[in-house]
């Protein structure tokens, strides 16, 4: 008997769906059998391959914590597989492997000050790191969040945020590129706030996930407040097909972002062998 | 490795070896159309040819990854799995696509994850390698010392004028040879180390350091000018692995269907396209870079082998007349200290 373990999914059942934009919904996901969900025991960070048998498989990040019985995902419609995600009705089933990938160094990094940076649909494996870190409050310092979308009604996770923001020693920022009338929160990109904040650069560390340009420029700005290249963790978005490292998809250079990351420090992004933004 | 007995074989009685063989499982052999060879199943009494073989057009990754694996089957309330765990030989393999399929196994079998669908394929082939006695036009496999085996194989043929040098790799291979009878004679001689003599070289001393230096070189644009971006040779590379996991609904009935995995190319500008049209290599120089690379530097790092073993078939399909060799020596002129 073969170990079924390379590419079959478990079912899991969508028990709730919340609509948080016109194209982003979140949906919760509850396995077939409770020793699925052990199986799939996850830090925040990771990924899985969730698919729709017949139409396709595409990765997303939890954004819910290890703890929670359930596990959440935030899909936006952007192509073949999205697009067919966001018609799930309740009681509709999503094939589910994984987790995979490295995930933010969360237990490394307590007794530090940590400033998370999301940008657009790369919020989720950080709500899952915001939530982990609120679930262990004393064991970290000062947070930030800052988050930044095009336009306001792009925000996500909003009774979140709104939680988090009366959370101790939190400060949430959320920032729109386009200004329009009633928002009365920061407008421009995710970096002018950023560079505006007053750290003690030698124990805080920067985390983030978006576009990669964004990616690049946050890079520059933790930087620039004097944070060392080792406590600087970005997640990277790239083609993924297996998710443990044999497809080849997400390469760059000889690295493999399904396996090795998607979770890089600076350090080991400025010694790539390929272009990286 | 135990030490095996060594045997010879008279070439006449290679066809009853091979028969014999094929009628207790698939026995993939070198078979000649329109003036190339390619290993294919023998059907019953089937005569092989090999004189004029040097080696096959396509790699055996051909047979250990078939385009169209079916790897998983679902129905409305089953998913399962698919393994091809019938038993197999290869035959006729050449030592270097031996180191090929050798880089193959560590990178499907290593790494903490395996790919198990290969696994099982794996596990249930054996492999008849063959001895090179004269190069072919585009082999430097001297250069990247895969002209002999020391393992990987679990016979091993030479070329002995009348007769085949056989040794013996492993206990399967050890059993196909007892089960053939009087085919084979078991015999003290050694067999003689082969000397291809391949005119291409390609000198890999200090070479991927000499690569990392030359990551933003104008030879990898200058390469892309030239290059067509048809993928003919990461087709034709025997150490090429990459692949896409492609849905088939069965469209009589949609519950019902298939998840098969196809070869994919880096080569190609889709390989790296994600959705919202973000092509990570959008520019050919990159791509070209990227499978140069992956042949003479990133092995050496991941798995400790150098992923190109010389073969020389990229050069061979290449219509636009690129050449590894050639390349990697102008990296040498230019980069090398
Ligand atoms: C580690 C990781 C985490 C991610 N987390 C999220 C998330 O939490 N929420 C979210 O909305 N999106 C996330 N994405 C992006 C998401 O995977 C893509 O938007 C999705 O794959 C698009 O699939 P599609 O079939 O709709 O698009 P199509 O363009 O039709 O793509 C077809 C196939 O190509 C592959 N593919 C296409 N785009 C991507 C991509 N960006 N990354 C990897 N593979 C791709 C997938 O296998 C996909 O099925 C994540 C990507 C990665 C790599
Ligand atoms: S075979 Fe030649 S032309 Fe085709 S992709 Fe490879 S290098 Fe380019
Ligand atoms: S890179 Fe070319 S010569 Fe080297 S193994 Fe691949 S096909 Fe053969
Ligand atoms: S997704 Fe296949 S190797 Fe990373």
């Amino acid at each position: 008997m073969v170990d079924e373990h390379t590419y079959k999914p478990n079912p899991a059942k969508v028990v709730k769906i919340i609509d948080e934009t016109p194209d982003i919904k979140t949906f919760v996901l509850k396995f077939g059998k409770p020793a699925d969900r052990k199986h799939f025991s996850f830090m925040p960070g990771q990924f899985g391959l969730f698919s729709l048998m017949g139409i396709g498989e595409a990765p997303f990040s939890m954004c819910s914590t290890p703890k929670d019985p359930e596990i959440k995902i935030s899909v936006r419609n952007v192509g073949n597989v999205t697009n067919s995600m966001l018609t799930m009705k309740k009681g509709d089933l999503l094939g589910v492997r994984g987790p995979y990938g490295n995930g933010f160094p969360v237990d490394e990094i307590k007794g530090k000050d940590v400033i998370i940076v999301a940008g657009g649909i790369g919020f989720p494996p950080l709500a899952s790191t915001v939530e982990y870190i609120l679930q262990k409050r004393k064991d970290y310092g000062r947070i930030w969040v800052i988050y930044g979308v095009e336009h306001v009604n792009d925000i996500v996770y909003r009774s979140s945020a709104s939680r988090w923001k009366r959370a101790k020693n939190l400060e949430m920022i959320t920032t729109v590129e386009e200004k329009c009338k009633g928002w009365e929160g920061c407008v421009g990109l995710v970096t002018d706030p950023l560079k505006k904040l007053k750290i003690n650069p030698a124990n805080t560390v920067g985390l983030s996930c978006g576009p990669s340009v964004m990616l690049k420029f946050v890079s520059q700005a933790f930087q620039k407040l004097g944070i060392d290249d080792l406590d600087i963790h970005l997640s990277f978005e790239r083609m993924m097909q297996c998710g443990i490292g044999k497809c080849g998809h997400c390469n760059i250079g000889d690295k493999y972002v399904c396996r090795d990351g998607p979770i890089f420090s600076l350090r080991e992004i400025k010694r790539m062998q390929e272009e990286v933004w | 490795m135990v030490k095996q007995a060594n045997y010879t074989m008279e070439k006449k009685d290679l066809q009853k070896f091979l028969g014999a063989l094929a009628s207790k499982m698939d026995v993939y052999a070198p078979v000649k159309t329109k003036g190339r060879y390619n290993f294919s199943r023998l059907k019953r009494g089937q005569e092989i040819e090999l004189a004029g073989y040097s080696n096959t057009e396509f790699p055996p990754r051909e047979i250990l990854m078939p385009e169209g694996e079916t790897l998983v089957r679902y129905a409305r309330k089953t998913i399962c799995e698919v393994f091809d765990e019938r038993k197999k030989v290869l035959f006729g393999v050449r030592p270097c696509d031996v180191h090929g399929i050798i880089v193959l196994d560590k990178v499907m079998m290593g790494h903490g994850d395996m790919e198990m669908h290969y696994v099982e394929r794996r596990k249930s082939t054996l492999i008849i390698a063959l001895n090179c006695t004269e190069a072919g036009e585009n082999c430097f496999c001297e250069s990247m010392e895969t002209d002999t085996l020391t393992g990987g194989f679990d016979i091993l043929l030479t070329d002995a004028g009348e007769r085949y040098h056989v040794e013996v790799g492993t206990p399967e291979g050890a059993k196909l040879v007892k089960g053939a009878g009087r085919i084979f004679t078991e015999t003290l001689e050694k067999p003689v180390k082969p000397k291809p003599g391949c005119e291409k070289k390609l000198d890999m001393n200090g070479l991927p350091d000499m690569m990392k230096r030359a990551a933003k070189s104008k030879i990898w644009e200058d390469v892309a000018k030239r290059c067509l971006s048809c993928a003919c040779c990461t087709f034709s590379c025997p150490t090429c692995f990459c692949f896409s996991l492609k849905h088939e609904p069965d469209m009589t009935d949609l519950s019902k269907g298939e998840i098969k995995r196809e070869m994919d190319y880096c080569m190609l500008l889709r390989f790296s396209r994600v959705a919202g049209n973000m092509v990570f290599r959008q520019h050919r120089a990159e791509r070209v870079k990227q499978f140069f690379y992956h042949k003479l530097v990133y092995g050496m790092e991941n798995e400790g082998k150098s992923h190109c073993v010389g073969c020389g078939r990229c050069i061979t399909e290449c219509m636009a007349h690129i050449d590894i060799t050639e390349e990697a020596a102008k990296v040498r002129k230019s980069y090398g200290r």
